[in-house]
């Protein structure tokens, strides 16, 4: 019998989809609203992540889809002519030999995970390892959630390593509006996250 | 020793407030579309045939599917 995911652990999904989300493709209209509308998150608990996510609220509520498209293009749209690389093996030194995506296309096999029929998108594309880890923590699609030192391995292997520069880049590029405070929610998220899969 | 450490992360999510009643209800009022929007996005569009473009698939599904 499944046993329901304790709040914590349904919120970490949550964080994780929703930031796979937002890098996959620049918000629609009604993501806006529902982000727009969405209730605070009290600063008694982690500030940084209490202040991006007031941001991200303010800002869905100040934007609309089609100024999200062109930033979501400008960021990160068009082969070579993106200001950022939405792939981690960009921000970890990458060689051919060793690329990250060598490994983590074991990992991803290893956890019966891989990309769907017809994705030609390399498997390090943060949206990608952001979905993986929401799969692993909530489970879905007739799988159980992943244990916790499953989590902790793909997320220290493959998530981490790029994820500080990868949002560094994003919070820092030129014409980044919107996505400084995706960044910001993200760059919070994932050190809560490091942080609490160091105690385990 | 394994639940002495789990306890400490647990508390340390909670202290962060991602059990608290705010944190879970303010992501949980935006998951749904985001992962309605993922599982839609990856679908083999009927029709014109499979939408591609550089930054829009990245999707993962499970074996079991």
């Amino acid at each position: 019998m499944r046993q329901p995911l304790l709040a914590e652990e349904a919120a970490r999904a949550d964080f994780y989809a929703l930031l796979g989300r937002l890098f996959h493709a620049a918000p629609d209209a009604a993501l806006l609203g529902d982000l727009a509308r969405a209730g605070p998150i009290p600063p008694t608990g982690d500030a940084a992540l209490a202040q991006a996510w007031q941001r991200l609220v303010d800002a869905s509520s100040a934007m609309d889809e089609d100024a999200a498209a062109d930033e979501f293009d400008a960021l990160f749209g068009g082969v070579g002519k993106s200001q950022v690389s939405p792939y981690a093996g960009y921000y970890t030194g990458a060689t051919a030999v060793d690329h990250p995506r060598v490994r983590l296309r074991d990992d991803l096999a290893g956890l019966g995970l891989g990309r769907r029929e017809q994705v030609n998108e390399p498997e390090d594309h943060f949206a990608g390892l952001f979905d993986v880890m929401r799969v692993l923590v909530a489970g879905g699609a007739g799988r159980e959630r992943a244990a916790l030192e499953v989590q902790r391995r793909f997320f220290e292997s493959n998530l981490k390593p790029g994820a500080g520069k990868f949002l560094d880049a994003v919070a820092g590029a030129q014409g980044a509006n919107y996505y400084r405070s995706v960044a910001a929610l993200g760059a919070a998220f994932v050190a809560i996250e490091t942080e609490s899969f160091s105690l385990d | 020793m394994k639940t002495a450490k789990t306890t400490d992360r647990r508390k340390f999510l909670l202290a962060a407030g991602l059990g608290g009643a705010g944190v879970a209800a303010a992501v949980a009022s935006v998951a749904p579309k985001a992962k309605k929007a993922a599982a839609a996005a990856a679908q083999p569009a009927q029709g014109d045939g499979y939408r591609v473009s550089e930054h829009i698939l990245k999707y993962y599904k499970t074996t079991e599917v």
